[in-house]
């Protein structure tokens, strides 16, 4: 099948779009995603500039993870287009007519430049933390094993667990193994990197040092979108913060605008739950 | 009485260890023909392909659901028939008959391979499904998070299973002593007519297919050990 074939009507005027595309590590437009009859995501747009690091905040349901999710092309969105630094996911149909992606050889690429740490860590517990970490380079990047070791060394002293290479996942804490996470997210260099409550399946005393992390990625520069219901913390390392309701950005704006003065009911209500 | 097992003269020993010889080529055979078999019935039941399911499921349920001996005698007398007859159309008459241990070992091991499918779809959908995600979500294509998050993990979870799989199929071999395969079986019937000596036959048979079952559980225990590594220091 040629890529002509694809043509649908989620893959028009990328023309359009793609002249704004200087320093944009991600791009998303009108995206919609529905879970049989539930439309889950109803036209989301968003984008993120290289060093920029979004909050991704609203109640149970709204979309996070699923928006998460669809810019990695772990859930298939419906409608809408995904630009990774400026490269569109291109998408098809099959033959029942359902949303799928053009070109698996694309999305395994893209992938590698987006970075992806999940609520519930899923490290592989088969492995060593060590070849959590070397996994992806050695098979994915091809990168030799000793060169590929060094690297992680570095980066697991980088999280805090220089002594722990050795370790099997179930013998670490949450707070050790979603730090390993990272590290094996790190190790592919990646472009972007997607948190997803990375910190909400962790006892209270270990969400520090979780955050700790992150926040020292974020003062190095990464481009990051985080999904979170720590409040402090997205005020305190966001550049941007969405607030997502039913499905929609309801509301955008830097930190100070969104927590100090937000402009929607629905936003303001959720903001005093929270505190 | 005992030299009737021995090697000389009126023994039986040769052909009791060229017995367990024939009995272990079919039951290693047939297990590994089975994983195989039973592996694509497990992915197909997995898949999301409706048709492939469906076929899966029909193997699995029939062939777990009648006795082995009637798939052995189907497939061979049914292969001897179906044989003769593609042979007739060819030009050539005259009954066909297959040979008893290709046909032995494709019969025990579609019985082994629904029992496999089983235990090796169980296996799969014990791995946490995060695992994949995690995988793909680092740009690892479906293959390679196939053979290094997958399959290590699914065979730590269905080795027990596949464990027992393995001792069903070995006792399952006596059972293509029915059309005259010569293997352990085969040799203590042969010989205990010969002799008049059915206890003795029988129970060195009996220790024999206990000494195979005891020496393999034993290297699937190492491989469980193995297999469970990453669980297993948890658990300390
Ligand atoms: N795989 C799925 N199948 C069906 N429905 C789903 C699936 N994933 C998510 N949903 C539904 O989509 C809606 C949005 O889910 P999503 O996980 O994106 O919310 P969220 O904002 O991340 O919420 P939370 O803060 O609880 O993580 C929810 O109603 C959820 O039940
Ligand atoms: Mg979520």
């Amino acid at each position: 099948m040629g890529p002509d074939e694809f043509r649908g009507p989620m893959t028009q005027s990328p023309a359009v779009a793609v002249a704004d595309q200087a320093n944009t590590a991600i791009q998303v437009r009108d995206l919609h995603k529905r879970f049989g009859e539930t439309e889950v995501l109803k036209g989301v747009s968003l984008t993120a500039r290289d060093g920029d690091v979004i909050s991704l905040i609203g109640s149970s349901g709204s979309g996070k993870s699923t928006l998460l999710r669809c810019i990695n092309l772990l859930e298939t969105p419906d409608e809408g287009q995904v630009w990774v630094n400026g490269e569109l996911i291109r998408m098809g149909r099959d033959r029942r007519g359902h949303a799928v992606p053009a070109d698996r050889k694309q999305v395994d690429r893209i992938r590698q430049r987006l970075g992806m740490v999940f609520q519930g860590f899923n490290l592989w517990t088969h492995m060593t933390v060590l070849e959590n970490v070397i996994e992806a380079p050695v098979h994915v990047l091809g990168v030799p094993r000793g060169e590929a070791v060094d690297r992680a060394k570095a980066l697991l002293d980088k999280v805090g667990l220089g002594q722990r290479q050795d370790y099997y996942p179930s013998q670490l804490s949450g707070g050790q193994q979603q730090r390993a996470a990272i590290a094996r997210m790190l190790a592919m260099q990646p472009r972007v990197m997607l948190f997803d409550e990375p910190t909400s399946a962790l006892d209270p005393e270990l969400v520090g040092e979780v955050l700790r992390v992150i926040r020292q990625l974020a003062d190095e520069g990464a481009t990051m979108l985080i999904v979170t219901h720590e409040m402090a913390f997205a005020r305190d390392v966001s550049s941007h913060v969405l607030f997502l309701h039913q499905g929609r950005v309801e509301e955008e704006g830097t930190p100070d605008e969104v927590f100090g003065n937000p402009r929607s009911e629905r936003c303001r209500q959720f903001l005093a739950r929270g505190a | 009485m005992i030299d009737l097992l021995g090697f000389g003269g009126r023994g039986w020993g040769l052909q009791l260890l060229q017995g367990m010889g024939m009995t272990l080529l079919v039951a290693v055979s047939a297990y590994l023909w089975g994983l195989l078999l039973g592996g694509a019935a497990a992915a197909l039941k997995l898949s999301g392909h409706r048709g492939g399911r469906v076929a899966a499921d029909v193997y699995t349920t029939i062939v777990r659901g009648v006795p082995s001996l009637l798939v052995i005698y189907l497939l061979f007398f049914g292969g001897n028939s179906a044989a003769t007859w593609v042979v007739s159309l060819l030009g050539f008459n005259g009954p066909v008959e297959l040979s008893a241990l290709p046909v032995g070992i494709l019969a025990v091991g579609t019985v082994s391979g629904a029992y496999s499918a089983e235990v090796l779809r169980g296996g799969a959908l014990a791995v946490p499904h995060g695992q994949v995600e995690a995988a793909k979500a680092l740009g690892m294509n479906r293959w390679l998070t196939f053979r290094r998050v997958m399959l290590p993990q699914v065979l730590r979870y269905a080795l027990p299973g596949l464990g027992n799989v393995w001792q069903l199929t070995l006792k399952d071999t006596s059972l293509v002593s029915v059309v005259a395969l010569v293997e352990l079986m085969r040799v203590a019937y042969l010989a205990q007519g010969a002799t008049r000596q059915p206890f003795l036959f029988f129970t060195t048979a009996g220790v024999l297919y206990l000494g195979m079952a005891g020496l393999s559980g034993r290297l699937f225990a190492r491989a469980e050990l193995w297999a469970g590594r990453g669980v297993r220091r948890a658990a300390r």
